[in-house]
């Protein structure tokens, strides 16, 4: 699969290429197939050296994406580790300096050599992971080092790999916040320094996210993750019914101020109906905010902002977002037993939706029946 | 079969496209056939990986184009079966590791060339043999691993019912089998606890929704019988209103996720995830297909993610599967899950 390749014209083709550059490019095929002939026939003979897992480098800095060489790599290091385990009698022939060292940071002589190991492989994946941010497999092989860690080491040694694994997952979100690989490692780091800690992390993350938003209003994975702190957050708080209306009215007002000042901007239409749909109880996916939440809550917050986004059309009459909020929002308001919703304007931003996006005219067209206008 | 970018570029000789822009179906099955020619090129060697992935894609686009013949079948039957280990799972090339990644490719491919029978001829109890396997992938919350290193992922999720549902070892086709190879309501329960507000479905709980999750997820929900069911006509509205957002004004093509570029491969991901859910009328096919249509190379075959860059089998495949799904001229018709 190629994502965003660009030609370079000319060059692509064999026939194209000069003959020095062919044969340029017979001898790196002869050299890789040579590599990945010798890490293959290592490891179908077990031979689980130092020598092969250098061998295993190599390959992968060449091509990340080879799976298979990825659990060759997974084969060697398992195979020393359990040797570290399996000999503790090693011990007795190690330097003072490195007894000293694994009572210093509390952990047996066979686990501070494992810490090391795989503090050395993480190191390793570091320069590829820059490199090929998008690549599964490295983003999974840190995840498997991180786990044989968590259970084979003791927790105060594994927080300490968790905690600079959430420093470099921050840096790469900083370089690019959409990369779904970098939010789902994020997950699953948290997870498992909540667990290993004891103690949540909502509250942190969130600030998190504030930072994100901060430096960046248009931060789309921002916004869905505060989106998804939320709730654990106001649990986590023991929120009674008013903290929770404070948060909600809070973040309400934080949308707010940026879609007046952006009201084109996706991401900020995408938490603004997030937090709508905390109000929304048929939808399956929405999470909870206010609670209790009665129909009056609702009506009421469904009217406030069909108020706010209405002003919005202001000097933005052009903005098909707005139209979407305001039919959707009203339509609830219809669901909720209908005071106040304005049919008749409804009729208008329709009409509006429809010149505006003719590329879902269809889906107009399925609305107004739908809408029954 | 290479998975080779190019050598082609989409919408090569800049801009001068033809003013009716046509699918040049004889073309990509020439460049299908030819990707196995091309071990002379760094690149074949280096995307071994994805080696039964790159002849499923290329054999279902031919069959698309009515052009099954275009690969020898026993070849294919050959290297598939190369392909698989005694565990029942199967790597990307001979000597590669299982995966249930490859594993659905080489179900899908035994699938597409009636080939169950030459497997059970080679290998007793084969189909039996590659159902243990990806069940044995089943983790306790419900999802699948992708191998025994143990990543999940909803693709792998779909990935296993679609393969047992191929291979009748899928609970409801065997009910008399006590106990069920898998559990089938935890992984379900699973996807439901990937839907997300927007009523899109991510890769794990909390995750961001985005169209090729979507797709696993509603194709899973569907082999489960679920579909209607859990989404309703609210569900399905919701849904459809966030997939056909992603179809963008200026060049027609669709994207994966809010704000990110458009790419061939989501006329697929986005389009049959649309068509399940009886909403791919909310998007403009006409302007879809000839997004597609300007991403081929028209001089040697082949389609890019955009006009421009270089042409791969991937993209080439979910090309060819999306004009199917917007009913194109000449290119038969495929089943959307
Ligand atoms: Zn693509």
């Amino acid at each position: 699969m190629s994502h965003g390749v660009p030609r370079v014209s000319g060059t692509a083709t064999t026939s194209g290429k000069s003959e020095q550059a062919r044969a340029k490019e017979r001898q790196q095929i002869e050299q890789y197939k040579q590599l990945e002939g010798d890490v293959r026939a290592r490891i179908s003979a077990h031979d689980y050296s130092n020598a092969s897992l250098q061998l295993t480098s190599k390959l992968l800095s060449q091509n990340p994406e080879y799976y298979t060489i990825w659990n060759d790599r997974r084969r060697i290091l398992q195979h020393v580790f359990e040797q570290e385990l399996g000999e503790g009698g090693k011990s007795t022939t190690a330097p003072q300096q490195d007894i000293d060292a694994a009572h210093k940071a509390g952990l047996s002589l066979p686990q501070r050599e494992i810490s090391l190991l795989i503090q050395e492989d993480l190191h390793f994946l570091l320069p590829l992971l820059k490199q090929f941010p998008k690549c599964y497999w490295i983003w999974n092989h840190r995840s498997w080092l991180l786990r044989y860690a968590t259970s084979h080491l003791p927790p105060h040694a594994t927080l300490e790999l968790w905690q600079a694994e959430l420093g470099l997952v921050s840096k790469m979100l900083a370089l690019d916040s959409r990369n779904f690989h970098g939010w789902s490692y994020r997950r699953e780091v948290i997870a498992e320094m909540e667990k290993l800690s004891g103690s949540g992390m909502a509250e942190k993350e969130f600030e998190y996210t504030t930072r994100m938003i901060g430096t960046n209003l248009s931060n789309f994975s921002a916004w869905h993750y505060r989106s998804q702190l939320i709730s654990t957050l106001l649990q986590n708080r023991r929120a009674d019914s008013e903290q929770r209306r404070s948060t909600f009215d809070a973040e309400l007002e934080l949308i707010t101020r940026a879609l007046y000042t952006d009201p084109y901007d996706q991401s900020l239409w995408f938490y603004h109906e997030y937090l709508m749909a905390t109000l929304d109880s048929s939808n399956a996916g929405a999470q909870i905010i206010l609670h209790p939440c009665t129909d009056a809550d609702r009506t009421a917050y469904l009217s406030q902002e069909l108020d706010s986004i209405r002003e919005m059309l202001d000097g933005a009459e052009d903005c098909k977002y707005i139209y979407h909020a305001l039919l959707q929002y009203a339509n609830r308001l219809i669901g909720l037993g209908g005071h106040g919703a304005p049919t008749a304007e409804m009729k208008e931003w329709l009409s509006e939706l429809r010149k505006m996006d003719p590329l879902r005219a269809r889906r107009w067209e399925d609305l107004e029946t739908k809408l029954k206008l | 079969m290479s998975l080779v970018a190019g050598p082609g570029r989409g919408g090569a000789l800049d801009g001068q496209l033809p003013d009716e822009l046509q699918l040049v179906a004889e073309k990509h099955v020439a460049y299908i056939q030819k990707l196995d020619t091309r071990r002379d090129e760094l690149e074949y060697h280096l995307t071994e990986h994805l080696r039964l992935s790159g002849i499923y894609w290329g054999l279902t686009a031919l069959h698309l184009l009515h052009r099954a013949d275009a690969l020898p079948r026993d070849g294919v039957l050959d290297f598939v079966l190369s392909c698989l280990h005694e565990n029942g799972g199967f790597g990307a090339a001979p000597g590669h590791d299982p995966h249930m990644l490859y594993t659905i490719s080489g179900v899908q491919i035994l699938a597409m060339v009636d080939g169950f029978d030459e497997l059970e001829k080679r290998v007793t109890d084969g189909k039996r043999k590659i159902a243990d396997f990806v069940a044995s992938l089943q983790q306790v919350n419900g999802t699948f691993a992708g191998d025994e290193w143990g990543e999940t992922d909803t693709r792998f999720l779909y990935g296993a019912l679609n393969v047992l549902s191929l291979l009748g070892y899928l609970p409801h086709q065997r009910p008399n089998e006590e106990p069920a190879l898998i559990d089938v309501k935890a992984a379900i329960a699973h996807i439901k606890a990937c839907q997300n507000f927007d009523g899109g479905f991510g890769v794990a709980p909390g995750a961001e929704s985005h169209s090729g999750q979507i797709f696993t997820c509603l194709a899973a929900l569907s082999i489960a019988g679920e579909l209607d069911s859990y989404l309703g006509e609210e569900g399905k509205d919701r849904l459809g209103a966030w997939l056909s957002e992603r179809q963008l004004d200026d060049s027609g093509g669709l994207n994966g996720r809010p704000m990110k570029l458009v790419d061939v491969c989501y006329s697929w991901w986005v389009g049959s995830s649309l068509a399940m859910i009886e909403r791919l009328h909310w998007i403009d096919k006409k302007k879809l297909a000839t997004f597609i249509l300007q991403c081929q190379d028209p001089v040697e075959g082949g389609v890019a993610d955009r006009p421009g860059d270089m042409v791969d089998v991937f993209h080439t495949h979910f090309a060819i599967a999306g004009l199917s799904l917007l009913g194109y001229p000449g290119v038969g018709e495929v089943d959307a899950t």
